[in-house]
Formats: structure tokens, sequence, C-alpha cells
């Protein structure tokens, strides 16, 4: 079996006139932590929402270990969308963190991790409370199991949101700016959970505004502008030597 | 020139009113569960991504809405025996013109307040994996059901008061009894205050405790 974990191809989506993905191609192998950076508006987040069909795209493929996301092909190889278990079937093999949480707000900390594990999994209640004390514990939660959202500081969430994705022992995690809502302060304490699941081999796709994260973590990283991968490669690579003039630009702007 | 009130024939005919409230509370019983049950069915159907169930859906939503009740009344009074066949009792007709008259509202409310839950809630259910139903029963409902209750409280009130259009239909609900007896005391003032009043009594609690419960839930969230 390959380690290829994701494969993109051509992939496009358009919001009405304006074409936001203008064909990606992209590949992330097993225990990659692949980067996106670019411009707010170049697609970043698209391209990760349909990763898990979030966002439906209108042209070429995803591939999740070789199977097409979101779409079945007909025999005459059009593609009609795939029934929602389907669908439902390949999202719970992924975890996705949001850059505004999306925590359930009238469930505790505890009940928001093991929501997915009961009630998609099918996992019995006491099993999947043991699993995610142990993964609030990890992400430095265990002292707020039994707290609502609401009475969590922004950073708390995420790690709650982080743990919530964790519970699905997923395959890939998608990061969705998941730095970008939170106070300056508290972007290092969900960083900081990030680079442990990175160390520990997670698969990892981040779409991320922190260069920092991106030249220290990441195995490989993407620009992105105006729909289109600009280039790929090391962080090294990317970060002292862009081979493309889009890419010095868009660092000198947010390195200053 | 002077009107000398006299509410005592009011009070000696009390009976008469406890009688019509009783069937104003029955009819709005039975329209309250018709237009609840079918007015959440409504509301899921007219957010359905299937056309099939979309649009029928709407039609009858805005036709209810875009029409006055009394024609609606009427017109299922004389209607349904021929439609259906059943011969109805007075009172089970304008249950059931009422009830189908609130579940266009309902539909709307419901409709509301599920659209007012951030796609935020829908994408996160939906990383998870969960499908539509459990989507519905465990992330949205839970979270739009309170948002929903204080407009379903005002739309109950509407109903207790539009109960009394069953009248038209010789349904002996509370204005009914009222207007029989206006025919044998000649007191119309005295019995129509009456009458007001006892509508007040049976709704105002009900506004009073929406009142309550949006105020409760305001300071706990």
């Amino acid at each position: 079996m390959s380690d290829v974990v994701l494969k993109i191809r051509n992939l496009q989506k358009s919001f009405g006139e304006h074409q936001v993905l203008k064909g990606i191609d992209l590949e992330i192998n097993k225990g990659e932590v692949l980067v996106i950076i670019g411009p707010s508006g170049s697609g970043k987040s698209t391209l990760l929402r349909c990763l898990n069909f979030l966002e439906e795209y209108d042209h070429g493929e995803v591939l999740f270990h070789g199977r097409l996301v979101g779409y079945r092909k007909t025999s005459h190889d059009r593609m009609i969308k795939d029934s929602a278990k389907a669908i439902a079937d390949i999202r719970k093999r992924m975890g996705m963190v949001f850059q505004s949480f999306n925590l359930f707000p009238h469930m505790t900390v505890l009940e928001n991790v093991i929501e997915g594990p009961v009630q998609v999994r099918g996992i019995s209640r006491t099993d999947a409370a043991r699993n995610a004390k142990i993964l609030l514990d990890r992400v430095g939660l265990g002292s707020k199991v039994n707290e609502y959202p609401s009475k969590l500081s922004g950073g708390q969430q995420q790690r709650a949101g982080i743990a919530r994705a964790l519970a699905m022992s997923p395959e890939v995690m998608l990061f969705d700016e998941p730095t970008s809502a939170l106070d300056p302060e508290l972007v290092g304490e969900v960083l900081d959970v990030m680079k442990s699941l990175a160390a520990e081999g997670m698969t990892m796709i981040v779409v991320t505004h922190e260069m920092g994260f991106a030249r220290d973590v990441a195995d490989r990283v993407v620009v992105m502008d105006d729909g289109s991968i600009v280039e790929a490669g090391s962080p090294a690579e990317i970060f002292s030597n862009p081979a493309q003039a889009r890419t010095a630009e868009f660092l000198r702007r947010v390195l200053h | 020139m002077g009107y000398s009130w006299d509410f005592q024939t009011v009070w000696e005919y009390r009976q008469v009113f406890v009688r019509g409230a009783i069937i104003t509370a029955q009819l709005t019983f039975w329209a309250t569960l018709i237009g609840t049950s079918l007015g959440l069915f409504l509301g899921l159907m007219r957010r359905s991504d299937n056309a099939a169930l979309r649009y029928p859906a709407a039609i009858y939503i805005e036709s209810f809405r875009s029409t006055p009740i009394l024609v609606q009344l009427v017109w299922i009074y004389y209607s349904m025996p021929i439609l259906t066949g059943l011969q109805m009792g007075n009172i089970m007709s304008c249950a059931i013109g009422l009830g189908l008259h609130c579940s266009a509202y309902v539909a709307e409310i419901f409709r509301a307040g599920v659209n007012s839950i951030e796609k935020g809630q829908w994408d996160a259910a939906h990383a998870i994996g969960m499908r539509y139903p459990k989507l519905m029963l465990r992330i949205i409902l839970p979270q739009a059901i309170r948002r929903m209750i204080p407009p379903l409280i005002n739309e109950f009130a509407t109903l207790i008061k539009l109960t009394s259009l069953g009248s038209v239909l010789a349904v002996n609900e509370l204005l009914h009894e009222a207007e029989n007896l206006i025919n044998n005391t000649y007191r119309p003032l005295e019995i129509y205050t009456a009458v007001a009043i006892a509508f007040a009594i049976m709704i105002y609690p009900f506004i009073y405790a929406s009142q309550r419960l949006e105020r409760h839930w305001k300071i706990r969230s």
C-alpha cells in the first residue's frame, strides 16, 4: 500500500462567478505535516474544507487513501454526489479544527469530546469518557472536563476542539487557521499542542498565518495565492530561498 | 345620559362563561397539537434540499399566511366533508382549521430558529461524521428550541384569541356563548367586558411565563 493519505488532482471550485480554486494538485503522505500559507482570500481554507467535503468542489478529485471524496463515478465516468453515509464515513476518519472553535455550547467539554465516539462510532459512554479524559489531560484541560465552553478562554476552547477531533482517532488532522481568532498571548498554548501532535507522527494539514510554526514544524510548506499553488517546498527553501517573486513578496509583508 | 352598569347579570350566568371557556381551551388544545406537530414537519420540509419536499411546504405555508383565517375556517368547515367524505362536528373542523393555520406560522418559527444556529455548528457536527437526523436532534435543535420558545408562546397566545372565530361556525366557545347570552339579557357591554377579562385571564399567564423564560436565558448565557 502506498503512503499517500490524500491526493488532490486539478481541484477547482467557484463561488458564483469567482473562481477560488483554479486547479490544485497536491499529495499528503502519512506522518507528514503540511502547512499552507498565503494571503487572505487565496483559497487556503476553501481547499482545506474540500478535503472533508464541507465544501463541494466543482472539478477535479480529492482521493482519501485512493477513495474519491464526496462523489462517486457512474459507468460513464460522470461524477455524482455520494450518499450521506459514504460522505460521513470518510469524514469520521479525518479530524478538523476550526478557526472559531465551534464547540457545542450546550454540552460540557467532556460531552463535546465523547459526542463523536458515542454517537457516530458507537463506542460505549464509559470507554469514550475514559479516552476523552486521557486526551483532555494531554491538551492540558484535565481540570476543565465538566465546564461549559462559554466558561473557557479561547485557547482552552481551541484545545478542547483539538481533543474533540482527536477522539475520533483520525488518520489526518485538518487545521483551519486554528489560532487566528485567539488573543496573541493564547496562541502559544495551542501551537504547543499541535507541535506535540506533529512530533508523535500525526498526519497534519495546517492552514495558518503563524510563520514561526510553518518554519519550525512543517515538513513541507505550500504557498497559495489567488486560488493556485505558487510554490511548495521545505521550510528552508520557502523561507530562505523562495523561487517565486510572489512568495518573496508575501513573506516580506507578513514577516515585516 | 348615564348608563347603569349591571354586572350582577354576568355573575348570575357565570356558568355559561365557564362552559365557553372549556370549549375555548379544547379548541386551543387540539389546534396546538395539530399546529405544532404539522408545523415542525413543514418546517423541516421547507429546509430540505429536496425540491419535491421544499416546494409543497412553501406553497402550503405561504397560502395560509396570505389568506384571512376567517376565510380558511369557513372554507374548511364547508369543504372538509366534501373532500374527505367525513362528517365532522363543528368543534373538530374548527380545531382542524385553526391547527392548519397555526402550523404555517409554527413552520416559519421553526425555520427561523434552525437558521439562527451558526454555520460552524453544522460544520463541526459534519466533521465528526454526524448525519442529518442526529445532527438535528443532538446539536441543532437543543440550541434552536431555546430561541423558538418565545415566538412559539406568542403564537400560542394568538391562537387562543383566534378561537373566538369559532363563533362564526356556531362553535360554543366563549364568544359564541357570550353572544347567546346577550340575546337573552340585553347586557352587551357587561358581557363583552367579561369576555375580554376571561380571555386575558387565560392568555396573560403564558405571556408572563415567556417573558420570565427569556430573562432567565438572557442571564444564563
